[in-house]
């Protein structure tokens, strides 16, 4: 916990996200992903994964703790992760035409 | 080997500003080509939101009457202030917010960006979905055209306007820009849209029929001290609640949007309102807030920008889709002017920067190009504030049996003791500065 969100009284909930995410609509693309960790090395050696915070749709999870990998599915294209990425490890493309997100109502 | 394919105009997305341009550029009979990477125009996009009518009747003068897909007029706007555990409220209805017609409307923009794109489509403009621009064709240094993911995908016109959004990742390759977007002049905004019948929505917000509707920026505790606002719109049948903050705060603090956003529903002053409702669709999106300080060189040889991808948004008036279309407009004025003359040079297209200069636009952005530096140096400002004006305003009211000056200093005290007068002094100068950008 760091010491800002400390000084809070009404601490934040903790929100299962693969629940909220069920209202989104995609257009998976089978064949490409257009998401990719450069090294993931880089990823293992990384001390805060803030990328398992930062991402609004929780799509970087870390397996054994440790290994860094990537929902690409559930990537709504924000772009927070290239721009946030400590070592800038994420290799950032949006999806192929007619892929990714496509949002119902906006 | 297949013929060339080519357009006079090429828009790269869809969106307010992309469909704008292409349609006042097909208006005057270019042959103007849309490419769009979603589904659909509008597929991709997200925000609170509202639309200002002024900025739309500027593009079709008979707007209202093509029956747009909008949500509710913005007939009571203004701020909620809230504490952890309380709000003040300062809303304003009737008198200039009653204007005819109301200037805001709430809108949808996967719906009302496609009913847009069809508008423009209606005036000559041929729209290519399903395809993503992936690189410029060049001539002796000049754009002449851009690639795109289909296979002999290529696409030529001696102008192309990018409406590409805010990863302007292309405006980047083609050096209008020399870096990616700002951590601490970017903001990350997510949203619930909350399904609720709409007898609901009146009675919880006291409005007093679905022809009435709401459009509230939210301040204080929603941010949890981080430079940020949240927001509450209604629609016809939904509350849209969401809430933004900077990406370095959101770096700092390692708090999870979508737990930011759950506690925001959750607050005590919230909560009533959502009770009940369904989740119709949950999304994030970036807004670059950085205005001036990272507007990119708005123009090449061959090549204009505009809308998000040229940061033009202003981030405390809540304002981006009107620049955008007023900026798409213009860039479709600028384009009409260099076949006019046959001439896409730099200096032909400087025209456009010019034009937006004499506009609010360039005007606005210049003039707030000190808010987002003025939030990153005071980050308690969210916080101290609105938590103060629920203290001073609770106390004034509760004050029975408390000799009154008493009951003043205490009120000072609540607010000396989370910020120094002299600093308070400091902050109010600061922040009128980052206003009047004087």
């Amino acid at each position: 916990m760091t010491k800002k969100q400390t000084e809070f009284k009404r601490e934040l909930p903790s929100v299962y996200i693969d629940d909220i995410l069920m209202s989104l609509k995609y257009f998976t693309d089978e064949e490409e992903l257009h998401l990719a960790i450069i090294d993931p090395a880089v990823c293992q050696a990384c001390e805060n994964q803030p990328c398992i915070d930062f991402c609004p749709v929780g799509a970087y999870r870390a397996q054994d703790g440790r290994t860094v990998q990537i929902a690409v599915q559930s990537c709504v294209e924000c772009g927070t992760c290239r721009v946030l990425c400590p070592y800038q490890n994420i290799s950032w493309k949006n999806p192929r035409g007619g892929f990714g997100v496509a949002y119902k109502f906006g | 080997m297949s013929e060339k394919i080519q357009f006079d105009v090429i828009v790269v997305g869809g969106g307010m500003a992309g469909s704008t341009a292409a349609a006042i550029a097909a208006r005057e009979g270019l042959n103007v080509a849309v490419i769009e990477r979603g589904q659909k125009p509008g597929g991709k996009n997200y925000f609170g939101g509202a639309l200002y009518t002024h900025s739309l009747v500027d593009i079709y003068p008979d707007f209202f009457d093509r029956k747009p897909p909008l949500e509710r007029p913005v007939t009571e706007t203004g701020f909620w202030f809230l504490s952890e555990d309380g709000m003040v409220k300062a809303t304003v209805q009737g008198g200039h917010v009653n204007s005819d017609p109301i200037d805001a409307y709430v809108a949808l923009r996967a719906e009302f960006d496609l009913w847009w794109a069809e508008q423009a489509a209606a005036e000559g403009a041929f729209y290519i979905p399903k395809t993503l621009v992936t690189d410029f064709i060049y001539q002796d240094g000049k754009v002449i055209g851009v690639q795109t993911d289909r296979p002999e995908g290529d696409v030529y016109a001696p102008v192309v306007i990018i409406c590409e959004g805010v990863n302007n990742l292309l405006t980047q390759k083609l050096g209008l820009i020399d870096h990616d977007l700002k951590i601490s002049k970017t903001a990350l905004a997510v949203k619930q849209l909350i399904s609720l019948p709409a007898k609901d929505i009146n009675a919880r917000l006291g409005l007093p029929d679905s022809k009435h509707g709401m459009a509230i920026s939210v301040v204080g505790d929603v941010s949890m001290g981080m430079p940020g606002l949240g927001f509450l719109y209604t629609t016809s049948n939904a509350l849209s609640l969401g809430v933004g903050v900077t990406l370095d705060a959101l770096e700092e603090t390692q708090i999870k949007p979508y737990e930011l956003l759950q506690r925001y529903l959750e607050h005590p002053a919230i909560a009533p309102l959502v009770k009940d409702g369904q989740l119709m669709e949950y999304g994030a999106h970036l807004i670059p807030e950085g205005g001036w300080t990272t507007l990119p060189k708005l123009y090449t040889d061959g090549a204009m920008v505009a809308g998000d991808a040229a940061s033009m948004v202003n981030a405390i008036h809540w304002e981006g889709t009107n620049m955008a279309i007023t900026a798409g407009k213009q860039a479709a004025l600028t384009a009409i002017e260099a076949h006019h003359k046959q001439d896409f040079s730099a200096k032909a297209l400087s025209a456009y920067q010019d034009r937006l200069g004499e506009l609010f636009v360039l005007k606005d952005l210049k003039q707030y190009r000190k808010m987002s530096a003025f939030l990153k140096n005071h980050p308690d400002f969210m916080d101290i504030y609105p938590t103060f004006l629920n203290d001073a305003l609770g106390m004034f009211f509760t004050g029975f049996g408390k000799p009154k000056g008493k009951l003043y200093k205490d009120i000072l005290r609540s607010l000396t003791k989370r910020r120094p007068l002299l600093k308070v002094v400091g902050d109010m100068i600061a922040f009128g500065r980052a206003v009047t950008g004087i």
